[in-house]
């Protein structure tokens, strides 16, 4: 070796350890699930729009992505607001950094044919994922109906195995969204309520921890980038979308036409609204707390200055 | 075209004829129907040729199928042969640049083997025994058939992701056009060309024709997605549109369109076309978009950039930009400016210091480099160039006054310096002409950047004549304090306000006792020897005062007045001496000159003196005096027998005795030896002067005791009166009584005798 190679592999070794004492080696670990509104961030994987410096851990349901948030194994994650509300709760402060979809008709009440009004649903057994979204639909649906929660037999489950239970007869009525409502509809399921009817409340976002905000911006940012990135190409290039949607889904392209029926996929713009000071989110999540802490889904109320954040928000997606 | 030409006239003929009347029966119209031949003109005909069909029938118009390729289908356009037209969305999208268009009437959902899609894209194409291709970036450098630059699947989209794959085929690919996609797949299949881009279903087509095609290609970068029926190798599309040109009338448009929606996927028309129908128009963004990023037409010309378009997108650069050049050019003009005050004030300095009337000098290790006029002229140089590069005991003599040598009082003086401290001191010059200078000089450290050193600031302040002035001051202090004269100040109005040691001395007043206090002066004058001082600038006199212990003495005083700088007068200088002594012996020697030693008589001098006076007296009065002359008998043979002592005592005692028989008014003398004389002033009558000579010749027989011995001697007297008839003076007078004492002695001693002319 001569001297001047040496000196090559040297400067290399130093700015080696220079950046691995850096964040470089720490991504931000991102937990996701499958649901339509989350698509724009496995879009953006897909076709390398997503920075380095984000990592999607790509779980089953919600519970993966709330429970690795709280063990700390996750600094970021797609939730639904109730969901990063309870995360909240139970000691680790987030942000929510953007709103990648609002439910308009996506959480949904199917009932069995005999019931045919919300009120009918006195007494019957509803099945319902109460750790998740769902919980907040079926407030929703009892206060509407004008009942309350000891009125009717509440049936705390997961919504991948509601289909089983209503095959078997241990429920009534489910509060799911796709695809598990469609495998209900087909078992003969109405729906009677869905959250079209409760517009702006059910929101779907991208939470960071507080940490991870503060000493991961950059990754943060590149996070939401990613989200706009690939929401950019479902909107736009839907043609193309769908099949990846679907393929990823194992469902058909025209279910994935149904699906993105059921949401709204706000823009920069929305975002930067829902997102705002004392905004719809910030809104939201009041009404949320006082739901949850009301009916013990959750204990403490998360203490926050700001729980929305738009500032990591790309200025344009030009 | 001739019969469409036909029906128009004839619209417009029926128009004018029946004056706005609307025929409610049209006549059969012809609609062309331009289809792009993607693939074999017959190959687009046999399939597309029902779809006219049925829409003739649906829509009542005759629709006439024309296939063409891309420049036969732009020709046709351009000259308005056609109605309807069904072409890819690249080709769309020039179309629609070059002409407005309405818009997308629909977009055909093409239909495979029960599986129905609106999306296109494109698929990559090589020989499957091509083991040196198996991902996109292996294309790079090879050679590519495609069928053209407008084709959405057999161009753009496979471009696209080739450029995302980091291969720009316009610059590293071989390109070869080839009109349709079977010659594309030929060209490869042939092994003419590496790779080949065709649309989504066109390989399945080839397929159904050719199975072993199956085998002999690969699909290289294949995208899985369930639910799309083709193998594709890029991202999706919109399928094909159907667009109506903008000279169609709406009513054609919409029976076309509604004849268009209607079509079921089971209708043979669809079945023969492999489509499943139309949809409604789907959005084109995304094929947009990829021409965009593909530079193509219409997107080929690169946007011209106006400098709004820079300042929108750059706002924030261009601003801060802008306010730092401003910035930079403001802080330039201010240091520009900023940088000519300095000069002017430098050089204003540097002629400050230059022409300063203190010398002024600049020491860097230990020697001038730079100096003022001032400190040229101090030293008597010329030029500055005689100072530059030497030092301080360049110029100075050997030794200082204060003992040190100038080069050792120099380095001692630059250390302290050195270290930080101001040094003051005096020093002594040599100046050009030899003549010494006294300064006060100064010597400050200057801190300047980049020197270790400080630099030495040296000032010299020139106190030449302060030094002589102090030596004369000191030398008057001396001369104040040493004056065996006692001097003394006073303010104006004679209060001592100093006094030097002899005043003590002579006036036994100490200082504290004498300051304050009025001089010894005259007493009877006093203030009026203030007066006359002060009126003449001096006065001088003697006068007696006395000692503080109570002895008498005399002082002879000079009084000077002091004058301020207004002519006020401000003190008094007095100086005197005690001259008591002096005094005394001028009266002893006076004595000495008109007293006889041995009896205290007045000697002859002083007789002559009061016989000229008493005889002014007696002619002033008018009455007569006697001098009488008197002379011892028989004295020698006492001095010889009983000594000079007793001879002595014996003239002593004669003396009182003569003395004391003779008034006070009158004068006896004794002329010398035993000869004595006497003045009888106012002698009335010759009576009572008989018997005062009686008296007197008694009085010396008388016998004396002296030296143990009774002596007993006569006296021969002769006298004469005066004023006589002639004028005579005091030794005619004298004589004349001398002369009778002679004739007293002839007579036979022991007698008196008055002087007569005859008698002599």
């Amino acid at each position: 070796m001569n001297r001047r190679h040496f000196l090559q592999l040297s400067v290399a070794a130093v700015s080696a350890i220079g950046v691995g004492g850096c964040s470089g080696t720490a991504p931000l670990r991102t937990g996701i699930h499958p649901w339509i509104g989350y698509e724009p961030l496995y879009l953006a994987e897909e076709f390398g729009w997503l920075s380095n410096s984000v990592h999607l851990l790509k779980g089953a349901a919600a519970s993966d992505s709330m429970s690795g948030l709280l063990s700390g194994e996750l600094d970021a994650a797609a939730l639904t607001l109730d969901e990063a509300l309870r995360v909240f709760s139970q000691g680790i402060p987030l942000r929510i950094v953007a709103v990648t979809n609002v439910s308009v008709g996506a959480d949904m009440l199917v009932v069995k044919p005999s019931i045919t009004s919300l009120g009918s649903l006195s007494g019957r057994a509803i099945g319902v994922e109460l750790g998740g979204v769902s919980g907040v639909l079926l407030f929703a649906v009892l206060e509407r109906a004008g009942l309350n929660t000891d009125q009717v037999s509440v049936i705390d489950l997961p919504v991948h195995r509601h289909p089983e239970a209503w095959q078997n007869g241990i429920i009534d009525a489910s509060i799911c969204y796709e695809p598990t409502a469609t495998a209900l509809m087909k078992a003969g399921g109405t729906r009677l309520f869905d959250s079209s009817q409760i517009p702006e409340t059910i929101f779907d976002t991208l939470v960071v921890t507080e940490q991870a905000a503060r000493r991961q911006p950059e990754a943060v940012r590149d996070l939401v980038y990613g989200h706009f990135r690939g929401l950019r190409h479902l909107v736009r290039s839907m043609h193309d979308a769908v099949y990846r949607v679907a393929t990823r889904q194992g469902i058909t392209p025209d279910a994935v036409h149904q699906s993105l029926a059921t949401i709204m996929l706000p823009e920069l713009s929305a975002n930067q609204r829902y997102l705002a000071y004392h905004g719809r989110i910030e809104v939201v999540a009041r009404r949320l707390t006082d739901v949850l802490i009301r009916e013990g889904l959750m204990e403490t109320r998360p203490v926050y200055d700001r729980l929305a954040d738009p500032s990591f928000l790309p200025r344009s997606m030009s | 075209m001739s019969r469409r030409l036909v029906g128009c006239c004839l619209t417009v003929l029926l128009w004018s004829v029946a004056g706005g009347w609307q025929p409610r029966v049209q006549a059969q119209q012809d609609v062309t129907l331009g289809i792009f031949a993607y693939r074999p003109e017959p190959v687009i005909q046999e399939r597309y040729a029902q779809l006219a069909d049925y829409l003739s029938r649906e829509s009542g118009l005759t629709v006439r199928l024309q296939v063409l390729n891309q420049d036969a289908m732009n020709r046709a356009l351009s000259a308005n042969q056609i109605d309807f037209f069904l072409t890819n969305p690249s080709h769309f999208l020039v179309i629609r640049s070059d002409r407005s268009l309405t818009g997308v009437l629909a977009t055909v959902q093409r239909e495979w083997q029960g599986q129905s899609t609106g999306s296109i894209g494109g698929v990559i194409l090589v020989r499957a025994a091509r083991d040196d291709i198996d991902g996109l970036s292996d294309i790079r450098g090879k050679s590519i058939a495609t069928p053209g630059m407008f084709f959405l699947g057999g161009y753009q989209s496979p471009a696209l992701e080739l450029k995302d794959a980091g291969v720009d085929i316009l610059r590293y690919n071989r390109m070869v056009h080839l009109g349709n996609h079977d010659r594309v797949i030929r060209a490869v299949q042939a092994g003419d060309v590496d790779v080949g881009f065709v649309r989504t279903g066109v390989f399945e087509e080839l397929v159904l024709d050719n199975p072993a095609l199956m085998t002999e290609l690969k699909i290289i970068n294949r995208q899985r997605l369930s639910g799309f029926p083709f193998v594709v190798s890029t991202r999706l599309y919109p399928e094909w549109p159907l667009v109506s040109l903008p000279h169609v009338e709406s009513r054609v448009v919409r029976r076309i369109a509604s004849a268009l929606f209607a079509l079921e996927p089971d209708h043979p028309a669809a079945i023969a076309a492999s489509i499943s129908g139309f949809s409604p128009p789907a959005d084109y963004q995304s094929v947009e978009q990829l021409a965009r990023t593909l530079r193509m037409s219409p997107y080929d010309q690169v946007p011209r950039v106006t400098w709004l378009d820079v300042l929108s997108q750059y706002r924030v650069w261009v601003i801060t930009v802008v306010v730092l050049f401003v910035l930079l050019v403001i802080s330039s003009f201010w240091l520009g400016r900023k940088k000519r005050q300095l000069a002017i004030e430098e050089r204003r300095l540097r002629e400050l210091i230059a022409s300063w009337p203190q010398p002024m000098l600049m020491i860097r290790q230990g020697a001038f480099v730079d100096c003022n006029r001032a400190a040229v002229v101090l030293l008597g140089y010329n030029s500055e160039a005689s100072l530059l590069g030497k030092g301080l005991p360049a110029f100075s003599p050997d030794k200082q006054p204060d003992g040190m040598l100038s080069l050792q009082k120099a380095d001692a003086s630059m250390r302290q310096v050195a270290a930080g401290q101001v040094v003051q001191s005096e020093w002594v010059f040599e100046r050009s002409d030899g003549s010494e200078i006294w300064v006060d000089i100064t010597l400050a450290p200057v801190y300047e950047q980049g020197q270790d050193a400080p630099s030495v600031l040296c000032s010299w302040y020139d106190i030449t004549r302060r030094k002589h002035a102090e030596e004369r001051q000191r030398l008057a202090l001396r001369v104040f304090e040493n004056a065996r004269e006692a001097i003394f100040i006073t303010d104006a109005h004679g209060v001592v306000v100093d006094i030097n040691d002899a005043y003590s001395e002579i006036t036994g007043r100490e200082h504290k006792v004498a300051v304050g206090s009025l001089p010894p002066l005259p007493l009877d004058e006093g203030s009026a020897i203030l007066i006359a001082a002060r009126k003449h600038g001096v006065w001088s006199g003697e006068f007696a005062s006395r000692h503080r212990k109570g002895h008498p003495t005399i002082l002879s005083l000079t009084l000077s007045s002091v004058f301020d700088d207004h002519d006020e007068l401000s003190h008094f200088v007095g100086v005197f001496t005690d001259i008591t002594q002096l005094k005394e012996t001028e009266k002893q020697l006076r004595t000495m000159a008109h007293y006889d030693a041995l009896t205290g008589l007045p000697n002859r001098v002083l007789f002559s003196d009061r016989l000229q006076q008493s005889m002014a007296q007696a002619r002033r009065q008018g009455y007569q005096l006697a001098v009488i002359y008197i002379d011892l008998d028989h004295f020698k043979p006492v001095n010889d027998a009983f000594g000079h002592d007793a001879g002595d005592g014996l003239l002593i005692e004669l003396a009182r005795r003569m003395r004391a028989t003779l008034r006070e008014e009158d004068t006896l003398a004794r002329l010398g030896g035993d000869e004595f004389a006497a003045i009888i002033v106012n002698v009335s009558d010759g009576h009572t002067l008989n018997a005062l000579l009686s008296r007197l010749l008694t009085t010396v027989s008388a016998a004396a005791w002296v030296a143990g011995h009774s002596v007993e001697v006569s006296a021969s007297l002769g006298y004469t009166l005066y004023p006589q008839d002639c004028e005579l003076d005091g030794d005619q007078l004298l004589r004349q009584a001398d002369q009778a004492m002679y004739r007293a002695k002839r007579d036979g001693k022991n007698r008196y005798c008055k002087f007569s002319d005859s008698s002599t």
